[in-house]
């Protein structure tokens, strides 16, 4: 493995101390777990049952647009630069800007210490929110111009992807990058015929309900709400196709219950922007 | 505790011994400066290119664009070699007067031929030398200095490597040549403000000799060529 | 006017305000900006801190890993600090591997750790030539608005005085490592050192806690880290104009009082999360 002169050295081999823990405290916790019956964290399965969510806008002075958003546990953050010119000269658009998207999981953000270099996760993140947030976008505005999304996650606790795109769309709207509308994003869990909406790391990656590798896998899902619109849609693992358009349609509702959070924090952000504090914006 | 013999150290210290050094100007034939620094047995070879074109990316418009390249002895170059390039770059920047040169670059190669202790210190000695050797406009000179605190609180200038391992605090210091001011400083190790002073102090001493030795050396030379 | 000013001749803008003995921002020349302290917030980490100095915001995330021992010193542990610096922070940075600024920050941090002596390497081996702990400093900026120096290390002390190692003991059947999750010790913090960074303006003036701008615009920085026994653990000048012995004691009066304010800030957090712990 070629040596990272970059960083500050480390032992060339460490071991998370979690594979080191006696597997026996961890089996009661498993079987304690009851399909078709509440959560972990007390929400219902198979309901549109989302995290309580805390949004904000600007946090980040240096960038154009900023926001942050909690989910849970789960800590995302974004910086929206630009538009400004664009850096790769060759195929600069002389119609329309480039959507730049970098997404990165801080090290310490998932149970397992993460390296510093980008990995094919984090590469397919980005493609994946950068694909999600073009349709809401009004790039023709900015030709020969990029706009760049940076996302991190600071702390990894499931639904990472769609979090980011309601964080990285609220940025945008923070950096006054023209849209068409706001791109919100949900993931679901199905867990053979129940579902899990906005799940958490351990429901993402938890143990099978029913018979292993039956009608098991995710599903995200990112909304243009007020077009009602579909901009991006994931899906993995091994689903019967009722169960997906039913995900689909439990990740709008979702999306949806969101809607009101992000507008308010929208609404909150741009009444502060604005020199007088009476002008009303109600959108 | 601290009785004549304490006594007799500091003041021997106080004489800032350095070891014997030594330097060699145009060495090399690409390179538009260059030169190499010899103290004790730790020696560093400088080249020094420009000012030249400089990349769009990296052009300034008002001064030269300066950059600095530490090659260790053996291996690649990591981050303690960035964190010294910073320091010796800086250093060069407050010397040169690059404004002369805008939209142009300089660039400063440092390949360490050996290392023996005070590295740093003669890295920048070096780099001064190889600035001047290019004909590179200064508003002043400077050069390096390392100082060691060693376990009985004597100091010790340009300390061998063995030196800097028993030592409890290292410090290096780049001293200007008009008024003997602090442009670089970096330490390793704890100690008290009264130790940095005398460190200092120690250090501004010695710079004395080596700026004599800059101005023996130039001497020498141009009387040769006049 | 003003805005204008500030655009086309920002030095004459910020020599205009310092003829005055103030900033642009408010300050006077030897105020710090407000520092806020956040401590476990991300609960993913052994230990983790955010900053804030002013705007500018620094987390640090502390992970243990396991390995075995370096082989010249079979009794010690690793600690690994890395600062970095993403394009998130500031439009300053690109994205790509560190660039010299992170990198000497970086090793800046890992000197201070060796310097100060925060923490004792030894007290991280758990069996001497076998096994020992990794402790990963990952110290990230989230927004970039000068003096990132103070603000790591603030972070990287805070989140180590958070962090709880699971105990870990070697089975002697197996030979193997066991680690118990739900017991939890704090790490040893031996020394806590704290930094102020200064700015020189026109070779004279020193001002503290600079802003991004007010970096750009300077001569010269420095950052003196003091520990609470008054010592010197860095004096950290990478270059630039130089400075008188008079100007050089100022800073480190400074940094006295300031490592006084700091140290207090730290406690009053860690006593407020302490009962919910």
């Amino acid at each position: 493995m070629p040596v990272d002169t970059r960083r500050v050295r480390a032992p060339e081999e460490s071991q998370c101390p979690l594979l080191f823990v006696p597997l026996l405290p961890r089996g009661p916790l498993r079987t304690v777990a009851q399909p078709e019956k509440a959560r972990v964290d007390g929400r219902q399965r198979s309901q549109v049952d989302v995290r309580p969510v805390f949004a904000r806008c600007g946090l980040v002075t240096q960038a154009k647009g900023s926001a942050y958003m909690e989910a849970g546990k789960t800590k995302v953050l974004c910086a929206v630069y630009g538009p400004r010119e664009s850096e790769r000269k060759d195929d600069t658009d002389m119609k329309a800007g480039r959507l730049v998207c970098d997404f990165r999981y801080a090290p310490f953000s998932c149970p397992k210490r993460g390296t510093w270099i980008q990995g094919s996760e984090e590469r397919d993140a980005a493609q994946a929110l950068q694909e999600a947030l073009r349709p809401g976008l009004c790039l023709h505005r900015y030709p020969r111009a990029q706009v760049e999304v940076n996302v991190l996650v600071l702390e990894h606790d499931g639904s990472v992807l769609a979090h980011a795109v309601t964080c990285a769309s609220m940025a945008l709207v923070d950096a006054g990058v023209e849209m068409y509308d706001l791109v919100l994003g949900c993931a679901l869990r199905q867990d053979g015929d129940s579902y899990l909406l906005d799940p958490t790391l351990a429901e993402e990656s938890g143990g099978h309900a029913t018979q292993p590798e039956d009608n098991q896998g995710g599903v995200t899902v990112a909304l243009l709400p007020s077009l009602g619109q579909v901009s991006g849609l994931h899906a993995d693992g091994e689903l019967r196709d009722e169960s997906v358009s039913a995900a689909v349609r439990a990740c709008m509702e979702g999306c949806h219950r969101l809607y009101p959070v992000v507008r308010r924090a929208l609404v909150y952000a741009a009444r502060r922007k604005a020199a007088p504090p009476g002008d009303s914006l109600e959108t | 505790m601290h009785n004549a013999r304490n006594a007799m150290e500091v003041e021997s210290s106080s004489t800032c011994a350095l070891r014997e050094f030594g330097c060699e100007q145009s060495l090399l034939s690409r390179p538009d400066g260059s030169s190499s620094f010899i103290q004790g047995d730790t020696s560093v070879l400088a080249g020094v290119y420009g000012p030249a074109d400089v990349k769009v990316s990296k052009e300034i418009h008002d001064r030269a664009t300066l950059e600095v390249l530490i090659q260790p002895k053996v291996g690649m170059s990591g981050v303690r070699e960035r964190a010294q390039e910073q320091c010796v770059r800086e250093t060069c920047e407050a010397a040169l007067l690059s404004s002369l040169h805008p939209r142009s670059s300089l660039s400063l190669v440092l390949q360490i031929i050996h290392d023996d202790g005070s590295l740093l210190s003669c890295c920048l000695n070096a780099a001064c030398m190889a600035l001047m050797d290019a004909g590179l406009p200064m508003g002043c000179l400077f050069c390096g200095v390392t100082c060691a605190i060693d376990r009985d609180g004597r100091i010790v200038t340009d300390p061998t490597m063995q030196q800097e391992k028993e030592s409890r605090a290292l410090m290096t210091f780049a001293i200007d040549s008009t008024e003997r001011k602090v442009l670089m400083s970096t330490t390793k190790g704890s100690f008290s403000v009264n130790e940095l002073q005398q460190c200092i102090a120690v250090s501004q001493r010695a710079s004395e000799k080596i700026f004599q030795f800059y101005r023996d050396s130039v001497r020498r030379r141009y009387s040769k060529t006049l | 006017m003003a805005a204008g000013f500030k655009t086309a001749e920002p030095l004459e803008y910020h020599r205009s305000f310092l003829k005055e003995n103030c900033r642009p921002d408010g300050r006077e020349l030897g105020e710090f900006r407000a520092t806020t302290l956040n401590i476990g917030s991300i609960s993913t980490a052994d230990g983790s801190a955010l900053v804030k100095i002013g705007n500018t915001t620094v987390i640090c995330g502390i992970k243990a890993e396991l390995a075995t021992p370096p082989t010249d010193a079979p009794n010690k542990g690793y600690i690994v600090p890395n600062v970095d610096l993403p394009p998130l922070c500031s439009s300053r940075f690109r994205p790509g591997p560190p660039g010299e600024q992170a990198q000497a920050a970086s090793q800046f941090i890992a000197d201070l750790i060796d310097s100060a002596n925060i923490i004792q390497r030894e007290d991280l081996c758990i069996e001497s030539g076998k096994l020992s702990w990794v402790l990963y400093c990952d110290i990230m900026c989230l927004d970039y608005d000068g003096n990132l120096l103070d603000a790591c290390v603030i972070a990287l002390l805070a989140a180590l005085e958070n962090a709880q190692l699971p105990e870990v003991t070697i089975n002697k059947e197996t030979e193997l490592a066991e680690v118990n999750p739900q017991k939890l010790h704090p790490l040893n913090v031996t020394k806590h050192p704290v930094g102020s960074s200064f700015a020189v303006f026109d070779n004279t003036i020193v001002i503290v806690d600079p802003t991004a701008e007010e970096e750009s615009l300077s001569t010269a920085t420095i950052t003196v880290v003091t520990d609470e026994d008054e010592r010197l653990c860095a004096l950290h000048k990478p270059g630039g104009s130089g400075l008188s012995a008079e100007k050089l004691q100022d800073c480190i009066s400074r940094a006295v009082t300031r490592h006084r304010e700091v140290r207090k800030l730290i406690e009053e957090v860690l006593k407020s999360i302490k009962p919910q712990q």
